[in-house]
C-alpha cells in the first residue's frame, strides 16, 4: 500500500518564503554552519572585544581558533556580497535560510539552534532604501501571515546595520485578538560591510534583515515550544492538517 | 536601567504625558521597554547608547528631543568651574596604565557628618530599587544614576598619609593578591584585574570600575572622604569583572565606554550634593587626566543621502528641527543640488561617528511609520534559487515514496569537530553524519507509528542536514532504507554538497502545502485495538468508519480501516483503532470498556462482529 509521507514544517515554510521573496527577486543561498571570525564578525563590523565574541553566546571550537558556529545566517550575506565584489555584479537579492546556534540555555522560546530566515538586498546608492525594506516586509508578512498583518519598526542597534530597526508584525490569528509580534532585526548594511565585501559604500547600498524561522512558525500555527523543531519527533510533522497546493 | 518618572520631571518645567505615553516615545523613538511598574520604567537602553543613556539625565534628554520639550537644565551643558582647590599638594594619583585608566580625579573632604540621608534621596533610590546606605554612599550612587559617572567614596583616615599627602594608585593586581569588597566577598586576583590602592601602603581598597573594598568603607564613624570619579576602560573592565562574576552598576557602565569628560561632571554633581547633605569641605582635588580627549569630531551629511537611506523625502526643516531637539550643534550650507549638515557631537554622544549614524537620528526622532513602504522595483533575469529547488527536489521525491522528514540536533557524543564551551558536557562534539541521529528517531517513531501512519504503511525517515566529519562540512541526505526506484547504486546517504543539484533543481517548482493549527499531541502512551465485523456489500466504508468514530469518543485519536475481503456476498472490514489521552495513562480495562461499548453499537446496527 503506497501512502505519502511528510515534509517538516521547516521546510514547508522556507518554500513559503522562497516563493513569496522569489517574486520579489530574491535567490535563495547558501553558507557554512562552521564559519571563520571574518565572516561571522570581522567583516560585519562586530568589533574584536565585543561581548559577542565571549564565550557564553558563541560557540567557539575546540583547537581551531577564530572557526565558530555560525551565530546568525549574515555570514552568508557577507559571502554573496564578497561574490558580487568580485564578479562585478551592480545588485544582488538573497534569502539565506540556515541553522544557526547561541550558546544560551533552552526553554520553550529559546534554542542553543535554530533556523534563521536571513537575507539581504543591495544595489546602487539610492535604488534599495529603509523604505524598500519596509515594503518587501509588508508583502512579505501579508503573503505569508494573511492580508491583515501589517509592519512596524522600531530603532534597535547591531554592528553590522546603521540605521537599525527592529521589525513587528501585527498577526491575527483566525478568532483571536491581533497583536504586535517582535520577529526580527533589520537595518541599512552599514558602510564598513560594504567595504569589507570589496564594494564601495559611496555607490552600493542595501538592507539586510535576519530573524528567527521557528519564531514565524510558531506564530503562524500557534506552536507553544521551539523544542519540538530538532527533536526528530515524526508526531510533530503530523500535528498539522497537511494540505496539497 | 531603571528609571524613575518622578525623577525624570525634574529635568522638565513641563508636566510630562502618563506612563504609557512616555513607554511608546520610547519604544518608537529610542528603546524598548522591559517593565513598567508604577513610578518605574526599566529602559532597554542599546548598546550603541549604553555610554550616554544609563542615566536619567541621559534618558531625560531622549525624551526631550522625541516629545520636542525642553530641558529645564542640563547639567553637562553646565561648564565646570575652574577648580580653585586643586591640591597635588594634599592627595597624588599614580596610575600605572594610562590605556586602562584614562583619567582618575580624587577630591579630599573634611569634616562630612554620616547619616540617614533626606527622604527626597532616599524616595528617589528606592524607587529604582536601590537600597539606601548613608548620606554620603547614597549621593554617589544618585549621582551615577543620575548623570551616567560611577563613583566611589572612601574613608581617608583608613587610608595613610606620608607626609601629610594621601596618595591613591591605579595598578595591576598580582597573581592570587586578595580583596574583601564592601558587601564582605573574599575574591582571589588575577593580573589582568585592575585596582586602586592605597599607594602609600600598596593596599588593594577597591576593584577598580566595579566595587570598594571594606578596609576604606565609609561608616557612622567617617569625617573625611577621598571620592573617586574616574575612567576605566571598557574591554578591562569587562573582562574584569567577568572573570570575578562580579557585575555592578559602575562595571555595566565602564564597559560601554563613558566619555572621559564625563568624570569632571559627576565630580562636580557629586560634591555639591555631598556638602549639602553631609557638610563637610572640599579641600583638595587632583585630576590625572594624561590624554585629554579632544572634542569629538564633525560629522556632515547631506539631505541628498539621508534621503537616499531611509527612502523619505524628509525637507531640510525637519532634518535641522531633529538636530536642534537633540541639542547637536549644527550648521548647514545650500549646495546646487543638496543640502549639506555639519554636527559637532557633543562630548557624551560618542555614537555619532559617520553620515548613516545622523541619518538614524533623523529617521527615528521623526519616526520610521514617516518612513513608506515602497516595493522594491523588478529586478532583472530570474531569481537564482536553483540549488534550493534541488534540494527541495529530492525531498519531494522522497515524500512521494512515503518517507517523512525529520530535523535532529547537531551536537553528539562524539565527533571529528569539538566544541571548546559546549552547552551540555555530554554532547560536546558535532556530528559526523546523520546516521545515528536519523535510526535514533526511527526507533522512537515505531514506538509512535500507530499514531501517524496506518497498520500497513511502512515507517521511513529522512533528514537533510549539515554533518562535520574531519575532511570539512558537507549537507547530508539520509535516508532509513534505500530507494529502490533510484536505482541499483543509491544508497541511503548522498552528499548534497557535490550533488549537481543546481541543473536538477533549475527548472523545478518545490510543491507548496499549508498546514492548519497546530493541535498539541499527548505524550502519554496510548493503547491499540483492532476490531473486524461482516458487512453486506455495498455498505459505505466512510459511513462505518464515522460510526465507530462517534461510538468511540474522545479518546479514539486514530483510526484506519486496514483490510477488507469479500466471502459468500459479505464483506469483512478490519480497523485499527488507536486511544490516547492528553491528561493521563489510560488503562486496559478503560480501552477494553469503550471497545464493548462500539461492539455493542455495530451489533445493534445489525453488524456481525468477528
Amino acid at each position: 500500500m503506497s501512502h505519502v509521507g511528510r515534509l517538516h514544517p521547516i521546510s514547508i515554510a522556507i518554500r513559503e518564503a522562497a516563493e513569496i521573496f522569489s517574486r520579489m527577486g530574491f535567490g535563495v543561498a547558501y553558507g557554512p554552519e562552521l564559519e571563520d571570525d571574518w565572516h561571522n564578525f570581522t567583516a560585519l563590523n562586530v568589533p574584536e572585544d565585543h561581548p559577542a565574541r565571549d564565550m557564553q553566546d558563541t560557540f567557539w571550537i575546540k583547537g581551531e581558533k577564530g572557526k565558530v558556529l555560525r551565530t546568525h545566517a549574515t555570514s552568508v550575506t557577507m559571502r554573496k556580497l564578497e561574490e558580487m565584489a568580485k564578479s562585478g555584479n551592480a545588485e544582488m537579492r538573497m534569502i539565506n535560510p540556515g541553522k544557526v546556534f547561541r550558546n544560551e540555555a533552552t526553554d520553550a522560546t529559546h534554542e542553543a539552534q535554530f533556523y534563521q530566515l536571513d537575507g539581504f538586498a543591495v544595489g546602487p546608492t539610492g535604488s534599495v532604501t529603509l523604505a524598500h525594506l519596509k515594503g518587501t516586509f509588508d508583502r512579505f508578512y501579508r503573503e505569508y501571515f494573511g492580508p491583515n498583518a501589517k509592519v512596524r519598526f522600531r530603532p534597535s542597534f547591531f554592528g553590522f546595520t546603521e540605521p537599525s530597526v527592529e521589525i513587528d508584525v501585527w498577526f491575527e490569528p483566525a478568532g483571536k485578538k491581533g497583536q504586535w509580534l517582535e520577529t526580527a532585526g533589520a537595518g541599512m548594511l552599514h558602510p564598513n560591510v560594504i567595504k569589507n565585501a570589496g564594494l564601495d559604500p559611496e555607490k552600493v547600498q542595501g538592507f539586510a534583515f535576519g530573524g528567527g524561522l521557528e519564531r514565524l512558525i510558531m506564530i503562524k500555527y500557534g506552536i507553544p515550544d521551539v523544542r519540538l523543531f530538532h527533536s526528530g519527533d515524526v508526531r510533530f510533522n503530523y500535528a498539522f492538517e497537511e494540505k496539497k497546493i | 536601567m531603571k528609571v524613575s518618572l518622578k525623577w525624570l520631571q525634574t529635568y522638565f518645567d513641563a508636566p510630562l504625558p502618563n506612563a504609557e505615553a512616555i513607554a511608546d516615545a520610547y519604544t518608537f523613538h529610542a528603546f524598548e521597554i522591559d517593565e513598567m511598574q508604577g513610578d518605574m520604567m526599566d529602559v532597554k537602553v542599546l548598546p550603541n547608547r549604553a555610554a550616554d543613556c544609563l542615566s536619567h539625565r541621559g534618558l531625560a534628554k531622549e525624551l526631550s528631543a522625541i516629545l520636542d520639550t525642553p530641558l529645564k537644565t542640563d547639567p553637562l551643558r553646565q561648564p565646570i568651574p575652574m577648580w580653585d582647590i586643586v591640591s597635588p599638594t594634599l592627595l597624588k594619583v599614580e596610575i600605572e596604565d594610562s590605556k586602562k585608566c584614562v583619567r582618575y580625579m580624587g577630591a579630599v573632604v573634611k569634616s562630612v557628618k554620616i547619616g540617614p540621608s533626606p527622604a527626597w534621596l532616599i524616595e528617589a533610590l528606592e524607587a529604582v530599587g536601590q537600597r539606601s546606605i548613608n548620606n554620603v554612599v547614597d549621593a554617589t550612587n544618585y549621582v551615577m544614576l543620575n548623570v551616567g559617572q560611577p563613583l566611589h567614596a572612601f574613608d581617608a583616615n583608613k587610608l595613610t598619609q606620608k607626609e601629610g599627602k594621601y596618595a591613591i594608585g591605579v595598578r595591576g593586581a598580582r597573581e592570587d593578591e586578595k580583596i574583601v569588597t564592601l558587601t564582605g566577598e573574599e575574591f582571589i586576583l588575577t593580573q589582568n584585574i585592575q585596582l586602586i590602592t592605597d599607594a602609600n601602603t600598596d593596599r588593594a581598597i577597591a576593584l577598580a570600575g566595579i566595587k570598594g573594598g571594606k578596609v576604606a568603607e565609609v561608616t557612622a564613624d567617617t569625617t573625611d572622604l577621598i571620592i573617586e570619579s574616574a575612567n576605566f576602560d571598557g574591554t578591562t573592565t569587562r573582562r574584569a569583572a567577568q572573570s570575578l562574576k562580579l557585575f555592578t552598576d559602575a562595571s555595566l557602565r565602564f564597559q560601554n565606554r563613558p566619555s572621559p569628560e564625563l568624570a569632571a561632571y559627576g565630580m562636580r554633581e557629586v560634591l555639591t550634593l555631598i556638602t549639602e547633605i553631609a557638610g563637610g569641605e572640599v579641600v583638595g582635588i587632583v585630576d590625572e587626566y594624561p590624554a585629554p580627549v579632544a572634542s569629538l569630531p564633525v560629522v556632515t551629511v547631506s539631505l541628498g543621502k539621508i534621503n537616499n537611506i531611509l527612502g523619505s523625502d524628509f525637507s531640510c526643516e525637519e532634518v535641522e528641527n531633529v538636530f536642534k531637539r537633540l541639542g547637536l550643534d549644527y550648521a548647514s550650507s545650500s549646495g546646487p543640488s543638496t543640502t549639506t549638515f555639519t554636527v559637532t557631537p557633543p562630548f557624551e554622544r560618542t555614537d555619532l561617528v559617520i553620515p548613516e549614524d545622523l541619518v538614524e537620528e533623523v529617521g527615528r526622532i521623526i519616526g520610521y511609520d514617516k518612513v513608506p513602504a515602497t516595493e522594491l522595483p523588478p529586478l532583472a533575469g530570474v531569481p537564482d534559487q536553483a540549488r534550493f529547488r534541488g534540494i527541495e527536489r529530492m525531498k519531494d521525491q522522497l515524500v512521494e515514496q512515503g518517507f517523512i522528514e525529520v530535523s535532529t540536533q547537531s551536537f553528539s557524543k562524539k565527533g571529528d569537530v569539538t566544541l571548546a564551551n559546549p552547552l551540555d558536557k555530554n554532547m560536546p562534539a558535532l556530528r559526523t553524519s546523520l546516521e545515528n541521529n536519523v535510526h535514533e528517531a526511527l526507533t522512537r517513531a515505531k514506538l509512535n507509528a500507530p499514531l501517524v501512519l496506518s497498520p500497513k504503511a511502512k515507517l521511513k525517515l529522512f533528514e537533510v542536514g549539515t554533518v562535520f566529519p574531519k575532511e570539512g562540512e558537507f549537507v547530508e541526505l539520509r535516508m532509513t532504507e534505500r530507494v529502490s526506484e533510484w536505482g541499483e547504486s543509491a544508497g541511503t546517504t548522498d552528499n548534497l554538497s557535490v550533488a549537481k543539484l543546481e541543473d536538477y533543481g533549475k527548472d523545478y517548482t518545490p510543491k507548496r502545502r499549508t498546514l492548519g493549527t497546530y493541535q498539541p499531541f499527548s505524550l502519554y502512551p496510548f493503547i491499540v485495538r483492532d476490531i473486524a465485523l461482516w458487512v453486506p456489500t455495498g455498505t459505505d466504508v466512510g459511513r462505518t468508519t464515522s460510526y465507530i468514530q462517534e461510538q468511540a469518543g474522545e479518546l479514539l485519536v486514530r483510526i484506519d480501516q486496514f483490510d477488507t475481503f469479500e466471502k459468500e456476498g459479505r464483506i469483512s472490514l478490519a480497523f485499527r483503532l488507536v486511544f490516547q489521552s492528553m491528561e493521563r495513562t489510560l488503562t486496559d480495562e478503560e480501552v477494553n470498556g469503550v471497545m464493548m461499548q462500539v461492539s455493542e453499537a455495530l451489533k445493534k446496527a445489525g453488524f456481525e462482529v468477528r
